[in-house]
This record gives C-alpha cells, structure tokens and sequence, in this order.
C-alpha cells in the first residue's frame, strides 16, 4: 500500500455523479419541489419519495456499520447541532426555491442546459465565497448556541444506534408500503425516458452507500462550492483569500477507508481532500444530466425568459450559497447521508427548511411566477 | 362541428414550477369555457417535471390532459374530460 488514496476517490465520485446527474433528470428528482410542491399545489408525491430514499439509506447503512462496511462513523464533517443550523436550514430553504433548485438540483439542471439555472450557479459561487467574511462571528455565533456534543441522537441519547434507527425505518416502511397499497408510489410519466422516481430514489440510495463504502462519507458538495468561489476571488484579490480564517481552515482530517494514512482539505482554493472528492462528483452530475437530456434530444438553451426570473436565480442563489455554508451542508448531504444515520444538525436542518420553502414559495408565487 | 379556442402559452426555459402554476392560473380563468369543451389550453414547455405533474394536477380537478413531443421539448394539452 501507501499509495494516493486520491485515485480511487475521484474516480467513485466521477462515476456516483454521473450516475446521479443521469437519473436525477430522467426523474426530475428535484429535493426543491418535494417540499416546494407540498406547500404551493399540496402536492405529496416527491415527498414520498424522499421518504422511500431515507428510509432504505436507514437500513442500509445501519446493516453496513453493523456489519462494519462502513466507516467512519458517523461519517466525518457532520458537527454538533446548533441554532445556527436551524437558521441556516430557513435560509436554504427561501434561497432553493427562489433559486429553482438546491445546491444539486442546480447543477442536473445547469448540465441538461437550464440557463436560469446556469444563473442560480454563479449566485451560488458567489454566496458561498462571500460567506468567508462573516464566517468567524457566524462559527462564534453556533458554538454559543450548540445544544450538546453530540454528533447523533442515538448518541445524545447514550444507546445503540439499531435501537432508534430500525423501528423508525420500520415505520417508514410500514407508512411506504401503505402508500404503495393505494397507488400512490407511482404516476404516469410521459417524458422521454422517463425513470419512475422510486427507481432513482432506490438508485441514489445504493450510490450514498457506495461513495460511504469506498469514499468514507455520503454524498456532499458545498464545500467546494465555497472553494470554487474562493479560486475565483482569488484571481482578483489573492491576499485578501489568503487573509480569510475560513479558507485557511483545513475542516476534514480523516483517514478514508483504503488509504494508509490520514488526509485533510478545506474551502481555501488549493487542491486538497475536499476537492479530490467534491469536484469530480460536481463535473459528473453536470455531465450525467447533459448525456441524459442529449440522449432524449432535448439538450436545448432557452433564455428569453421574464428577467425577474433571472434575478430570483441570482439572489436564490447568493442566499442559498451562503446558507449552504452557514448549515453547514445541503439537501443531498443532510437528508441523503445525515438524516438516515439520525444525525442532529441533519435532524435540524429538515426542521429549517420546511417554513424556509414555504416562505420561498410565498415569494415565489408574489414576485417571480405571475 | 364545434369551433375549440386555443389558449397557447410557451413556458419554456422559466424557474420551476412556472409551467405548472401558469398552466392552472389560466384554467382557473376559464374554467368554464374549458369544462364546457368551448376552449383547451395548450402549453409548450422543456419542464419534463411539467409532464408528469400537470396532468396529475388537472386530472384530480376534472379535466384531461394530453402530452405530446414538440421540438426538443413537449405540448400539453389540458381540455375538457370526454
């Protein structure tokens, strides 16, 4: 051994995000509609997906860490919950909807050749960069209102992490098997190519356990969303990126799971840990749902659309970006990879998005779409 | 033979979920005329999520929809149920 872990890294995350980007817009498996739908038209149906989704990472990553698969555990950049969690969850959740898209919902969009999205995008760099400036008052700010040093429930709580986790899945199933009873698991889809979305729900999961099993960790991004930005910047301005605390801040230190030694990254622009994983699966969502849309024909840029649609993709964005870092974390990591192993700021973080998308869609449906 | 209007709108490219809610704000003004089989709503759209909700959205309030491929995108028609 003792050879670069590196490899082995980017070329699962490249291949979990083309995989995902494919079947994300084969299914339109957009995690902003799920709950922006529930509040604008009252509609269920992606929701039940989510729960299908967090319901089968449940159990298996409980039967992988059981059976020792999966480690580390809990898997490393998840922190203590906090206010600022919660906070950060209403943020993300008016920025997604108003952007149009979360932090990877932008991205199968951007590759399938949404221009609004493409705008969400740069609005995302940007707020994730901007971030780094108030970045020591909001880090001072979460650790005076941390409500405890545990990383999950089970945790908090002092018991095994099967005991809370299998009878909650148990429910879930129980609820997911009702609904399929009625129906109410599937619709007719008439895109071309279409993916039922229990397929891609059921697909995700399996790519979650995947990057956990080889990677070390679920599915994640937005710290590269803020290194991105910070490249960028610091094109313009090196020395003031050089000056920031949070870009020179290395947030993961942890020995990924066929590598002989440890290895660390952060959100300043060098490339590190953080990008061997986040970028390659960035590049490979764009591409999976470029191929995806080329493959139905349907690779098209559209632009001339109301302006007030681009400024509600600029500043969604800009706010989502920033509350990606605030959280920290997005969608895809908290409901995909945190809430199935019942981690707290995961557990917050879907408390603050619910009344974050309906405020969104309130200012959605009075501002951008009439 | 009964004369349809069609009412066309070209949602193409717009946030999410613009197609869906212009699609049912203009059902909703004429409702009547659409129930009745006088007029059908057209939308052209690239939104395959538009595909699957809209027909779901009309259906549960009385009416048929119908999807077809256009261009690099779709057409929906939402009309009277027969």
């Amino acid at each position: 051994m003792g050879e670069s872990p590196f490899p082995l890294i980017a070329v699962t995350s490249a291949v979990a995000g083309l995989v995902a980007g494919f079947v994300m817009h084969r299914s339109d498996f957009c995690v902003t509609a799920m709950f922006r739908d529930l509040f604008l038209v009252r509609d269920f149906f992606l929701l039940r997906m989510l729960v299908l989704l967090v319901v089968v990472s449940m159990l298996a990553f409980e039967l992988g860490r059981a059976g020792g698969l999966l480690g580390p555990y809990p898997f490393p950049l998840l922190g203590p919950g906090s206010l600022a969690t919660l906070i950060g969850g209403v943020l993300f959740g008016i920025g997604m909807v108003l952007a149009g898209g979360c932090v990877v919902g932008t991205l199968y969009k951007l590759g399938a050749g949404s221009v609004v999205s493409a705008v969400a995008f740069l609005g995302l760099l940007a707020g994730s960069a901007l971030y780094a400036e108030w970045h020591p008052w909001w880090s001072a700010f979460a650790q005076a209102t941390r409500f405890g040093p545990a990383i999950t429930l089970p945790q908090a709580f002092d018991i095994a992490p099967a005991l809370l986790i299998l009878p909650l899945a148990a429910l879930g199933a129980v609820y997911l098997y009702r609904s399929q009873r009625r129906g109410l698991l599937t619709r007719p889809g008439y895109a071309a190519g279409h993916i039922p979305p229990w397929q891609t729900a059921l697909t995700l999961s399996a790519v979650g356990f995947v990057s956990w099993l080889l990677i070390g960790m679920p599915l994640g991004i937005t710290t590269s969303y803020a290194k991105l930005g910070a490249t960028v910047e610091s094109l313009f301005w090196p020395g003031h990126v050089a000056g920031l605390a949070y870009f020179q801040a290395q947030g993961l230190n942890y020995t990924p799971p066929f590598a002989a030694g440890p290895v660390s990254g952060g959100a300043g622009p060098q490339l590190d840990a953080i990008a061997a994983i986040q970028y390659p699966l960035i590049v490979g969502i764009i591409l999976g749902a470029a191929l995806s849309a080329l493959l139905v024909k349907e690779w098209r840029l559209h632009w001339r659309i109301p302006p007030r649609h681009y400024a509600s993709a600029l500043l969604g964005g800009l706010l989502l970006g920033a509350a990606a870092r605030m959280v920290p974390g997005c969608n895809i990591w908290h409901l995909w990879g945190g809430v199935p192993i019942l981690a707290v700021q995961s557990l917050l973080f879907l408390l603050g998005i619910l009344p974050g998308a309906w405020l969104g869609s309130r200012l959605l449906v009075r501002y951008v779409v009439r | 033979m009964e004369s349809v209007t069609s009412i066309h709108l070209d949602i193409s490219g717009q946030i999410c979920p613009s197609c869906l809610l212009l699609t049912l704000k203009e059902l909703n003004q004429h409702a009547a005329a659409v129930r009745a089989g006088q007029t059908e709503i057209v939308v052209t759209t690239d939104d395959r999520q538009a595909t699957a909700t809209i027909p779901d959205a009309v259906g549960k309030m009385g009416y048929a929809a119908e999807v077809t491929r256009a261009d690099a995108g779709y057409r929906i028609r939402v009309c009277a149920k027969r």
